[in-house]
């Protein structure tokens, strides 16, 4: 076994043990050792980022494992996603009422599932094959829909039951996919439908392309992309914040990273411009999809979903063009969507304790009440509107420039129009949230907001330093590796 | 894999589409997992796969008989849909599948056609019935059809991934349960008609 093997294995066991010890150790200890994991388990995953950015034109591509740099990439986003969430897990349980579990139960069985929930995150971006890909993508549902479900509420069981459903039906779609691929691959069978194998695929390409579209429209129910994102705004807007961090900044880019390794792998084949088209039509049409409800005015966590539908269709748009400054614009925005939108939830928990009308309507000027937040709120908003010098806006203006770049002139104009739109949307949401008018009475003041606040600081000092690198990611080793792909 | 299995399958899922009863529903899918793990031993002559196929088939079934124990339903609940709407919906629905999917490529082209009809049929269950639990059964149908599908694959088949799937399938509805039970708990019945509050 490689060091590299080595690091992919721990990278998905450290969390998966650390959740077997949350459910042994005492009670009083459960905290500390759900943070003591998370911290050992990011440490490992970023450890195995470096090595995979330090030699992105070395990739390890093993039958069940493959550490590249998208590889490298994602799993970063999901270390530091998931240990934001464990960090910020013990206020969030403190302030809830009820759940589907009894009290004394609640911090085991909540942490313990949620560090389930990461080992399996970890594991998609790491599989050496599809249906691996695909058994990791499926273990997240599982898993997922108990957090989302969590509080017991009518409406989080609602959420939680829509996003099962209809999640598992879109993953079975997507396994007829790859049941018709393992059935055109020479050597046949499910274990061996390596991504490198695919592009040997020699039942058609007739055949091919109804493989690759039933796999991609699967996958688009678990991505959150229209026409089948029904359950992402509900899933995301009633979850336990730390846990609609983890969908929206990790689960749903790295499920859109199995797309894109399956467009990459069957390009060859079905031909590279319909291959690309389908990412296209689904990037253009979420984008689409997404801006008349970013022009209203939504609750705080129902915003943020509705932009996660916008930034999925953005890095659609952007993994199609696959051009270099396409490409940098998709790395930076996968890490800038992730940090700012995980600061967005974040925010949610101390927000509905400042005022609990954020739960279901739009709350408007809370930096008239509370500063602190209401800086919070403006930064996260303003990231992911691509408000400069978000890094959002310089992945966006590399997106789209990298149409042009790729020869589709009017895809690039269609998706700069409605990134523009988006934008109008998100920057009149930023206004009304931060300094629109507030009401005078029902709020209160936030207490134990530092450790927000130094996460705060943290994230936008990385999405600066993002901001200042963009402009020289599309000569990089990581962008001719992401164009590249695993073959 | 013989026509006449091919074809029991077929008329067992469309049962699935039409029946009325929970217990009715789970013995049908129970006894396609059945099946599919008998043409494992004896067609596909792999073992591993069958014990995978029959193990989670009885785990299902006997997960599933205890839940309907437990959330016995005060009243009926009626599917928005009539039976024989229903029927015809997913006889339309697997016609075209067939039509769309041109090959796909199995050991027989009447294998090809089975697996298409039956994941047909699972989506239209879960796309047309009310209750929870036959939306989850909907689901195993689909599986049960990709079942099919691994077992007709030419060449040989991965244990580890066939293993996986049954897995990720009992876990997901172990999941299900658990939100079947809290729902019935919170609304008095196993209906999804009374989750319509998230809107905008």
């Amino acid at each position: 076994m490689t060091s590299r093997e080595l690091l992919a294995l721990l990278a998905v066991a450290v969390p998966a043990v650390a959740a077997a010890v949350v459910g042994l150790v005492p009670r009083r200890a459960v905290g500390a050792a759900a943070v003591t994991g998370g911290v050992a388990g990011a440490t490992v995953a970023l450890a195995l980022t470096v090595v995979a950015l330090a030699r992105p034109d070395e990739p390890f591509v093993g039958k069940w494992v493959v550490v590249d740099a998208a590889s490298g990439l994602f799993l970063a986003v999901v270390a530091l996603v998931g240990l934001g969430s464990v960090v910020v897990s013990p206020a969030y349980l403190r302030s809830i009422g009820s759940s589907v579990v009894r009290e004394h139960r609640r911090p085991r069985t909540y942490y313990a599932v949620l560090l389930l929930f990461w080992a399996a995150l970890a594991a998609v971006p790491l599989a050496g094959n599809l249906p691996g890909a695909w058994l990791a993508v499926e273990a997240t549902t599982a898993a997922s829909a108990l957090l989302v479900g969590f509080t017991g509420s009518p409406r989080a069981l609602e959420a939680g039951w829509k996003y099962l459903i209809l999640t598992s039906l879109g993953l079975g779609v997507a396994l007829l996919g790859i049941v018709l691929l393992a059935a055109g691959v020479p050597g046949g069978g499910l274990g061996g439908l390596s991504w490198e194998a695919l592009p040997s695929f020699s039942s058609g390409a007739d055949t091919a392309l109804v493989a690759y579209l039933l796999v991609l429209a699967g996958l688009a129910a678990k991505i959150g992309w229209a026409p089948v994102h029904n359950w992402l705004p509900d899933a995301h807007s009633e979850a336990p914040p730390p846990v609609s961090a983890l969908l929206s900044a990790a689960l749903l880019p790295c499920v859109l990273l199995v797309a894109w390794r399956s467009e990459q792998a069957l390009a060859p084949v079905v031909g590279e411009a319909t291959a690309q088209s389908a990412l296209v039509a689904f990037g253009l049409l979420s984008l689409a999809v997404a801006i008349p409800f970013l022009w209203r005015a939504l609750a705080w966590k129902r915003l943020l979903a509705y932009s996660s539908l916008e930034h999925m269709g953005v890095i659609a748009v952007g993994v199609a063009f696959a051009t270099p400054l396409a490409l940098a614009g998709v790395a930076v925005h996968v890490v800038g969507h992730a940090i700012a939108k995980a600061i967005g939830f974040y925010a949610a928990a101390p927000l509905l304790a400042h005022d609990p009308r954020a739960a279901r309507h739009q709350v408007t000027g809370v930096a008239r009440t509370d500063s602190r937040l209401g800086a919070t709120l403006g930064i996260s908003l303003g990231a992911l509107a691509g408000l400069p010098p978000s890094p959002l806006f310089a992945s966006e203006v590399l997106i789209v420039a990298g149409g042009f770049q790729a020869g589709r002139p009017w895809e690039a104009a269609v998706a700069a129009v409605l990134l523009a739109l988006g934008f109008l949307g998100l920057a009149h949401a930023l206004v009304e949230t931060t300094v629109g008018n507030a009401p005078r009475r029902g709020r209160r003041a936030v207490a134990r907001l530092a450790p927000l606040g130094v996460m705060v600081a943290v994230a936008t000092g990385a999405l600066l330093v993002l901001a200042g690198l963009a402009p020289f990611l599309p000569d990089s080793d990581l962008v001719t590796a992401l164009r590249r792909g695993i073959g | 894999m013989s026509g006449a299995l091919l074809w029991v399958l077929v008329a067992t899922g469309l049962a699935v589409v039409v029946v009325r009863r929970r217990t009715l529903a789970v013995a049908l899918v129970t006894a396609q997992a059945l099946l599919l793990a008998g043409a494992a031993v004896v067609v596909d002559e792999s073992p591993g796969a069958a014990v995978a196929l029959a193990l989670r088939g009885v785990l299902l079934a006997a997960l599933f008989l205890f839940l309907v124990e437990r959330t016995r339903e005060p009243r009926p609940v009626r599917a928005g849909v009539a039976p024989l709407v229903r029927a015809g919906l997913a006889v339309l629905v697997a016609l075209v599948l067939t039509w769309l999917v041109p090959v796909v490529g199995l050991d027989s082209r009447n294998a090809d056609r089975a697996v298409l009809t039956l994941v047909g049929f699972g989506l239209v269950v879960s796309a047309t019935r009310r209750t929870t639990l036959h939306q989850v059964l909907g689901i195993v149908l689909v599986e049960n059809a990709l079942a099919l599908a691994a077992l007709e694959l030419p060449g040989s088949a991965s244990l580890l991934i066939e293993i996986g799937v049954a897995v990720d399938l009992l876990l997901v509805t172990l999941v299900a349960a658990v939100f079947h039970e809290r729902i019935f708990a919170e609304f008095g019945a196993g209906d999804t008609a009374a989750l319509r509050s998230l809107r905008d």
